[in-house]
């Protein structure tokens, strides 16, 4: 393996964590604020992604649409779940909100694919070469969609450090009993807290499908390496979870060569472990006692 | 049709095979285990591979088994050490890294051509109807087995133990008690229920392959013990019949309902199983069998 070569899976794998990074924040939001793993975030971006195809395909030819609608659609199924299934189960067990949580995932992609079918679909994407310097290749689709995580990530930060809202839902987070006390409303942050998480998949979703095919699977297959990427990253934190991703799309990445591409949430399973067996409070979490 | 209900029976004793074993996890111990059927998907395998290498089935059925007991050593031990979520992550991820393995080893397992060829049970009978009564036989013997063998150990002061490291752990080590080692033992026990029945599973249907381990089979078995009632032997029992007459039934469904193809049916039925999870979870999480309110 030449420099470039190494240099080129570096830049693919950070473009692959920004992009990982989104999904991996929904689930570490939901982890912090509504206290459980949200085994439906990636289908959230399924949908999502499929809404994007869907608004290309009535008004053809604008990505920014399409991301508009993606970010629609999300937002709405995220919604709609949170005030079907998961308000009704809000201080039961964990678990219960976990078992019903895959009952969403699948029950939104059963739908979705009842109605379009099983076929991969894909955006409409200009096609642009790679700029090449000296072996080191960059998509400038690449450059775009990490650009547009990074920016996404960026108005997070801002909503969640500079917002009442923002100081509300972590003040839920830190601590729901004094947040309570202190006249902060539940109902209100988790709505909030619900659309965002809705957002994040669904910008998650359109950029993966911008990156490569639209398929019933999309969001499915990047459920594991979010939760390796929440947890290295440490859960509850918002930073954590972008750094996890970042470093599990590099690893990712630089396995390749080892252990070829088929075997990427294989390595993502064994970060998992590795963080769960060394430090299980990942890089950036506080030790949370029984976890 | 007496062929088919036999074939049906068979199918239905299997799930419950994998029912008792996720019940005595989840159900008895609150171990919440999302990879049941990697632990199928090991016995399965081994079952298969080793009779297509000679073997006569009873010690592949045995070390099939153990093997899928084995992978749960590992998993349990780690599971000491984490929450209910955390759990349930590592379980799925490992279902998932276990599929991704058969699917890419293909010197031992072929990927995704799958093993055809797998011997029957009870070749020596002929293809007909008396090998299929056997194997019924047998697997209602086992899952005789398995239920007495859940109900004594949930009976005993051992059950007793693990049902209250469901309920409070802290008060179970307060007790002096190890809940620890009743967590590895419990895992590694309903593996190995599920290691059986994916080695009998592998010998009805003669042919494996990746795609018929999907984490979908998992979740139907949770569908089984949340429909008949975590917790309860009569639940897992009850569950999986139910869980077998939705899954044939919606076979049939097709004949009555007009324009909907093959691929769509498969949508229905991923969208009833969700369905049955989060209608189940909100509105009776004690199942049909189950009466005190959890």
């Amino acid at each position: 393996m030449t420099l470039a070569d190494f240099v080129n899976l570096l830049i693919n794998g950070t473009v692959e964590g920004l992009l990982m990074a989104l999904p991996a924040l929904a689930l570490t939001l939901v982890m912090a604020i509504a206290r459980f793993p949200n085994a439906a975030t990636g289908d959230y971006m399924t949908v999502s992604a499929y809404a994007a195809v869907g608004v290309q395909w009535l008004i053809p030819g604008s990505l920014l649409l399409a991301a508009v609608g993606a970010i629609a659609a999300g937002v709405a199924v995220s919604l709609l779940f949170y005030l079907w299934v998961f308000r009704a189960l809000r201080g039961r067990p964990l678990v219960a909100s976990l078992v019903a949580s895959i009952g969403v995932a699948f029950f939104a992609r059963s739908i979705l694919t009842f109605s379009v079918g099983q076929d991969q679909l894909a955006l409409q994407v200009p096609m642009m070469r790679a700029w090449n310097f000296s072996g080191i290749r960059v998509l400038p689709l690449d450059l775009v969609v990490a650009a547009v995580s990074i920016v996404a990530m960026a108005l997070l930060f801002t909503l969640l450090r500079l917002t009442p809202v923002g100081r509300q839902m972590r003040a839920v987070a830190d601590n729901p009993d004094l947040a309570r006390a202190s006249g902060i409303r539940a109902n209100r942050v988790l709505l909030v807290l619900w659309a965002v998480v809705g957002a994040l998949c669904a910008l998650g979703g359109f950029l993966f499908g911008a990156k490569s095919v639209v398929s019933p699977e999309l969001g499915w297959e990047q459920l594991i390496p979010a939760f390796a990427a929440m947890i290295l990253g440490g859960i509850g934190s918002p930073a954590g979870a972008v750094a996890g991703a970042v470093l599990l799309g590099i690893a990712q990445e630089l396995s390749v060569p080892l252990v070829g591409p088929s075997y990427k949430i294989a390595v993502a399973f064994a970060v998992l472990l590795l963080v769960l067996l060394v430090r299980p409070r990942g890089l950036f979490g506080v030790a949370i006692a029984a976890r | 049709m007496e062929a088919y209900l036999v074939a049906v029976a068979v199918i239905a004793l299997i799930y419950m095979l994998l029912a008792i074993g996720l019940n005595l996890q989840y159900g008895y111990t609150g171990l919440v285990n999302f990879g049941h059927v990697a632990f199928y998907a090991i016995g399965a395998y081994a079952s298969a591979l080793l009779s297509l290498k000679g073997w006569p089935l009873a010690p592949a059925f045995a070390v099939a088994m153990l093997l899928a007991g084995l992978a749960a050593y590992p998993i349990g031990l780690l599971s000491l050490r984490l929450s209910d979520d955390y759990l349930a992550v590592v379980t799925l991820g490992f279902s998932e890294t276990v599929r991704l393995v058969i699917q890419q080893e293909e010197w031992l397992t072929r990927g995704v051509q799958g093993l055809p060829g797998i011997p029957r049970l009870f070749q020596f009978l002929g293809v007909g109807q008396y090998a299929d009564i056997a194997t019924l036989g047998v697997l209602i013997a086992c899952n005789v087995v398995a239920i007495g063998l859940v109900t004594h150990l949930v009976r005993s002061p051992y059950g007793r133990l693990i049902q209250a490291v469901r309920d409070d752990e802290t008060a179970v080590q307060a007790l002096g008690k190890d809940p620890a080692r009743v967590k590895v033992q419990v895992f590694m026990l309903g593996a190995g229920l599920a290691g059986l029945a994916g080695a009998f599973y592998a010998h009805v249907i003669t042919y494996i392959s990746p795609d018929q381990f999907l984490p979908l089979v998992t979740f139907y078995v949770w569908i089984a013990i949340i429909i008949g009632g975590p917790g309860r032997t009569s639940g897992a029992v009850i569950g999986s019949l139910i869980l077998l007459v939705f899954l044939e039934g919606s076979r049939f469904a097709r004949d009555f309902v007009p324009g909907v193809s093959e691929v769509q049916m498969a949508s229905v039925r991923l969208a009833l199983v969700g369905l049955a999870l989060i209608l189940f979870t909100i509105y009776r999480p004690q199942g049909i069998m189950g009466r005190q309110n959890l």
